[in-house]
C-alpha cells in the first residue's frame, strides 16, 4: 500500500488529484460557515447568484477584517497570504450562501495576484494592502465592441506622450465600473501587424475622477445594472501606471485568466437557488420520483465538480499550472448548471417563472432562467475554450498527436 | 498504516494511491494478454484462460479480500486500482465478483476461498430464491459468468449461501449483456448447498448492491479513461477535406467534453473510495454509479461519433470499451435508480443539510 502525501502527486485520475482539509483548513470553513450564521442567516435576505453578486462594501469590510479579501496578498503588503485552497474555501462557502461578494469580487480573485505578480514594488504598496483593507475595488479591462473572446482584437490604444501614454478607445460590459474605484485596461501599444498577439499592454487606470474618462451604463438583460460601457479619449496614464512590461500585456492577461477559469465561481451560479426550491419543494410535502431523479443528479454533478475544482486549488499551492484542468472546470461547471435551470424549471412548471413571484424559489428560479445565458459567455466562451484546451490534450492524455 | 486515508488532525492530509508496483504489474500482464483479437474472442467462448491464468497467479482477482479468509490482502484502494485496470483493458473475466463482491460474501459466510473464480447473484427485482433444508430453489437472473464460478454465492434473506453450478438441480440458461460477457439465468431445483452461514452485520442484500455499484463504477472509469486517449489519438491521425479531423472546432469540443466527462469519474471514483475508509459512503456512491452511468453514455456517445464508421465495427478496438460501458451502467442498479435513490438520500436531509452533503459527503450525516 503507498501513501501520498500532500506535496505528492497521487495520480489516481489524470490530471486532477483528489485531497482532502488539513485541521487547520477545517477550522477556516467552520469560522466561514458561523460567520455566515451570524450575517446572513437564511431566510434574512435574497440569495445573490454566484459571482455575479451585488456590490456591498460595507459586507466586503467586513470579510475584510477576518482576513478573507485579497486572500492572495503577502503580509509585507497588507495581506493575509492566504493559499488558493483557503481562498477556494472562503468563495464556495460564500457563493453557497448566495453572499453579497460583488463589491471585492475581482479585485480578490485577479487583481490583486496580477499587480503582485506584474506590478512594481509602488504599485504593490499603493495597491495590495488597499485591496486587503477591503477599500479598493477593481473592474477588468479587457472587452470592446469588436473584442469579445478575440481579446487579441482590442482597438483601445496607448500612445506615448510626455510622463506618461494616452489612452484611447471604448471597453464595454464593464462590470460595476460606476463603484469599483480602478480598472486593468488591455491596450494596443503598438500596431495590430505581423503576430497580433505582440505589441499589447496593461495600464492602471482610475475609474473616478479621471479627465477625458466617461462611464456610461448598459441594462442587463434582467433590468439590474452593472453592465458599463468605458469610454477613454486622450486618457493620461502616468508610467507609473503601467502594469508589468510594455508589449507583454498578452501573457499577462492571459495569467490574469487562468485565475477567472477554475475556481467555485464556475459551477455554484444556481446553488442557492436550487436549494431554495428544494426548502419549498420538501416542505410542500412529498416529491415524485421525477423530482428525485433531478435532484439525484444535480447533487452528484455538484459534489464531483466541487472535488475536481478543489483539486485545482490544491495543485496550484503545490505549485502547478492546472491549464488544461482549469478548461475542464469552467466548460463542465457553467454548462451543468445551465442545464440544470431547464431540468428545475421543467420540475416545478406549475407556476411561471417570475421575477415578482410569490415565492422566494420562483423568483430566484426566474433570475437564472434569465441570466443563465451568461454563464458560458463570462470569461471566454466556451467553444473558444475548448478549442484552445483541445491543443493542450494529447500530450495531456499522454498519447501521440 | 492501516486503513486507507488518514484524517489524523495534523497539518498534513493524507490520501492513499493505489499500490504502484502491483499496477504496473498488472499493467503489463494486460498489456501482453488483452489483445484485441484475445478479447474478440473471449466474447465467443465467454472465458479466457490465456488470461485468466496469469492473473490468478499475481493473485490480483482477490486483491482486497482479507488474507485471513484466503485473500490476497491488500486495501480498498488497491482492489479499486485493480478494477479500474481491468475495466481499461477489457478483461472479460468475473474479477470484481472474485474478489470484492465473491470474495467478500465468502469471508463474511467463513467459507474458505478456493482457488478459482466466484460469482455473485446481483439481486434482481424478478429473482425468486427460495431454502428449503439445505436444498436452494428458484431463479437468480444476470449471474456473471455463473457457470464459470467455482461457487455462485447469493443473499437469501438473512443468510449467505454458495452454490457449485455443476451441482444436481442447477440449470444454467446462458445469456449475456451488450458486451457479450455471459450474464446468465440460472435455475435452482432443490439445488445442494455447499455452504451456508448467518449474514454478520452489514452484510445484506443493499451492501451487495452498493459494493457491486462500486466496482461496476471503477470498471467504467477505467475504459473510459482509455477511450478518451484512443479518440483524441485516433482524431490526431484520421485526416478529412485535407486536415486531421482533430483540428475542426466541432470535434475539438467532443474531445475536450469527453476527456472531461471522462476525468469527471475518475474523481468520483477517487472520492468515494476515500469516503468507503472513512465510514459509511452511502452518498457517495450513489453519486459514482450516477455519475457514471450519465457521463459513461456521453463519453461513448461523443467517442462513436469521432471515430465515425470505423467505430461501428468489430474491427476496432472501441467496441470493446463502449459496449461494457454500455453493459456495466445498468448492473448493480442502473443509473436512474441511483440518481433517483440519491435524490431521496437529498429530500430526506433537507435543504439545510444539502451543501454540507455535498462538501463533506456522507460524513455530514454523522453528525
Amino acid at each position: 500500500m503507498a501513501v501520498a502525501q500532500s506535496s505528492a502527486r497521487i495520480g489516481a485520475s489524470k490530471g486532477f488529484t483528489y485531497t482532502t482539509f488539513t485541521a487547520a483548513e477545517e477550522a477556516l470553513k467552520q469560522e466561514v460557515r458561523e460567520f455566515l450564521r451570524a450575517e446572513l442567516p437564511t431566510g434574512s435576505y435574497r440569495p445573490c447568484l454566484g459571482m455575479s453578486a451585488d456590490h456591498d462594501g460595507e459586507f466586503t469590510k467586513k470579510m475584510a477584517a477576518r482576513g478573507w479579501v485579497g486572500m492572495s496578498v503577502p503580509t509585507r503588503y497588507g495581506g493575509p497570504a492566504r493559499s488558493a485552497v483557503d481562498r477556494f474555501i472562503v468563495v464556495e462557502e460564500m457563493l453557497k450562501a448566495g453572499a453579497p461578494i460583488g463589491a471585492h469580487w475581482v479585485a480578490d480573485r485577479q487583481s490583486a495576484p496580477t499587480i503582485m505578480r506584474f506590478g512594481t514594488d509602488e504599485q504593490r504598496e499603493k495597491f495590495l494592502p488597499a485591496i486587503a483593507r477591503g477599500e479598493m475595488w477593481f473592474s477588468i479591462g479587457m472587452s470592446e465592441p469588436d473584442a469579445g473572446s478575440d481579446l487579441a482584437a482590442v482597438r483601445t490604444t496607448a500612445t506615448r506622450t510626455d510622463g506618461g501614454w494616452l489612452l484611447n478607445g471604448t471597453k464595454i460590459w464593464t462590470s460595476n465600473a460606476m463603484q469599483n474605484h480602478w480598472f486593468i485596461v488591455l491596450c494596443r501599444t503598438s500596431p495590430n501587424e505581423g503576430d497580433r498577439h505582440e505589441g499589447l499592454s496593461q495600464f492602471l487606470v482610475e475609474l473616478h475622477g479621471t479627465p477625458g474618462l466617461q462611464i456610461n451604463p448598459i441594462a442587463f438583460l434582467d433590468g439590474t445594472y452593472h453592465f458599463n460601457e468605458v469610454v477613454m479619449t486622450d486618457v493620461f496614464v502616468p508610467d507609473e501606471q503601467v502594469l508589468g512590461e510594455i508589449g507583454r500585456g498578452w501573457s499577462q492577461v492571459n495569467s490574469e485568466l487562468a485565475y477567472e477559469r477554475a475556481g467555485p465561481d464556475r459551477f455554484l451560479s444556481v446553488y442557492s437557488t436550487f436549494e431554495q426550491l428544494l426548502r419549498e419543494k420538501l416542505a410542500e410535502g412529498e416529491l415524485d420520483a421525477r423530482s428525485y431523479d433531478a435532484f439525484g443528479r444535480i447533487t452528484a454533478r455538484y459534489w464531483a465538480l466541487r472535488n475536481l475544482s478543489f483539486s485545482i486549488s490544491r495543485t496550484i499551492d503545490q505549485g502547478g499550472a492546472p491549464a488544461v484542468e482549469a478548461s475542464i472546470v469552467k466548460d463542465l461547471g457553467t454548462s451543468f448548471e445551465q442545464e440544470m435551470i431547464a431540468l428545475l424549471h421543467d420540475l416545478w412548471d406549475d407556476e411561471e417563472p417570475s421575477q415578482e413571484a410569490a415565492t422566494l424559489g420562483n423568483r430566484l428560479l426566474a433570475a437564472c432562467i434569465l441570466t443563465g445565458p451568461s454563464f458560458t459567455i463570462r470569461g471566454g466562451t466556451n467553444e473558444i475554450l475548448r478549442t484552445v484546451a483541445n491543443k493542450g490534450l494529447a500530450a495531456w492524455h499522454g498519447v501521440s498527436r | 498504516m492501516s486503513g486507507q486515508g488518514n484524517f489524523d488532525g495534523a497539518d498534513e492530509y493524507t490520501v492513499e494511491v493505489a499500490d504502484p508496483l502491483l499496477m504496473e504489474t498488472l499493467h503489463r500482464l494486460f498489456t501482453q494478454t488483452c489483445s484485441h483479437e484475445v478479447i474478440q474472442a473471449a466474447e465467443t467462448a465467454g472465458w479466457a484462460d490465456t488470461i485468466w491464468e496469469p492473473l490468478a497467479g499475481t493473485g490480483a482477482p482477490w486483491v482486497g479480500v482479507d488474507e485471513a479468509v484466503g485473500g490476497s490482502g491488500g486495501s480498498l484502494v488497491d482492489a479499486v486500482g485493480v478494477l479500474k485496470l481491468a475495466g481499461r483493458y477489457t478483461v472479460p473475466l468475473p474479477v470484481a465478483e472474485t474478489g470484492l463482491l465473491g470474495g467478500w460474501l465468502a469471508g463474511a459466510a467463513g467459507l474458505a476461498l478456493p482457488e478459482g473464480p466466484l460469482t455473485v447473484v446481483p439481486g434482481r427485482p424478478q429473482d425468486r430464491l427460495t431454502l428449503d433444508g439445505d436444498t436452494l430453489s428458484g431463479v437468480a437472473q444476470r449471474v456473471p459468468w455463473a457457470a464459470k464460478a467455482t461457487y455462485i454465492l447469493a443473499i437469501v434473506g438473512d443468510e449467505i449461501i454458495a452454490v457449485q453450478p455443476g451441482a444436481d438441480g442447477v440449470d444454467i440458461e446462458t445469456v449475456r449483456n451488450l458486451a457479450g460477457e455471459p450474464r446468465e439465468t440460472v435455475r435452482f431445483e432443490r439445488a445442494p448447498l455447499a455452504h451456508r452461514a448467518t449474514a454478520p452485520a452489514g452484510v445484506d442484500a443493499a451492501a451487495l448492491r452498493r459494493r457491486g455499484a462500486l466496482c461496476r463504477s471503477a470498471q467504467i472509469a477505467g475504459a473510459c479513461e482509455r477511450i478518451a486517449e484512443l479518440t483524441v489519438e485516433y482524431a490526431g491521425q484520421r485526416s478529412q477535406f485535407g486536415q486531421k479531423i482533430n483540428r475542426f472546432q466541432a470535434v475539438a469540443a467532443h474531445l475536450v467534453r469527453l476527456s472531461s466527462e471522462a476525468t469527471l469519474i475518475g474523481m468520483a471514483l477517487d472520492a468515494t473510495t476515500y469516503a468507503i475508509g472513512q465510514g459509511d459512503a452511502a452518498f457517495e456512491i450513489a453519486s459514482l454509479k450516477s455519475i457514471a452511468g450519465d457521463s459513461g453514455s456521453d463519453v461513448i456517445a461523443r467517442a462513436h461519433q469521432v471515430h465515425g464508421a470505423i467505430g461501428m465495427t468489430r474491427e476496432f478496438v472501441l467496441h470493446h470499451l463502449s459496449r461494457r460501458v454500455m453493459s456495466w451502467r445498468e448492473e448493480f442498479g442502473s443509473t436512474s435508480w441511483w440518481r433517483e435513490e440519491l435524490g431521496r438520500m437529498v429530500g430526506g436531509v433537507g435543504a439545510d443539510a444539502l451543501w454540507p452533503l455535498i462538501s463533506e459527503g456522507s460524513a455530514s450525516l454523522q453528525r
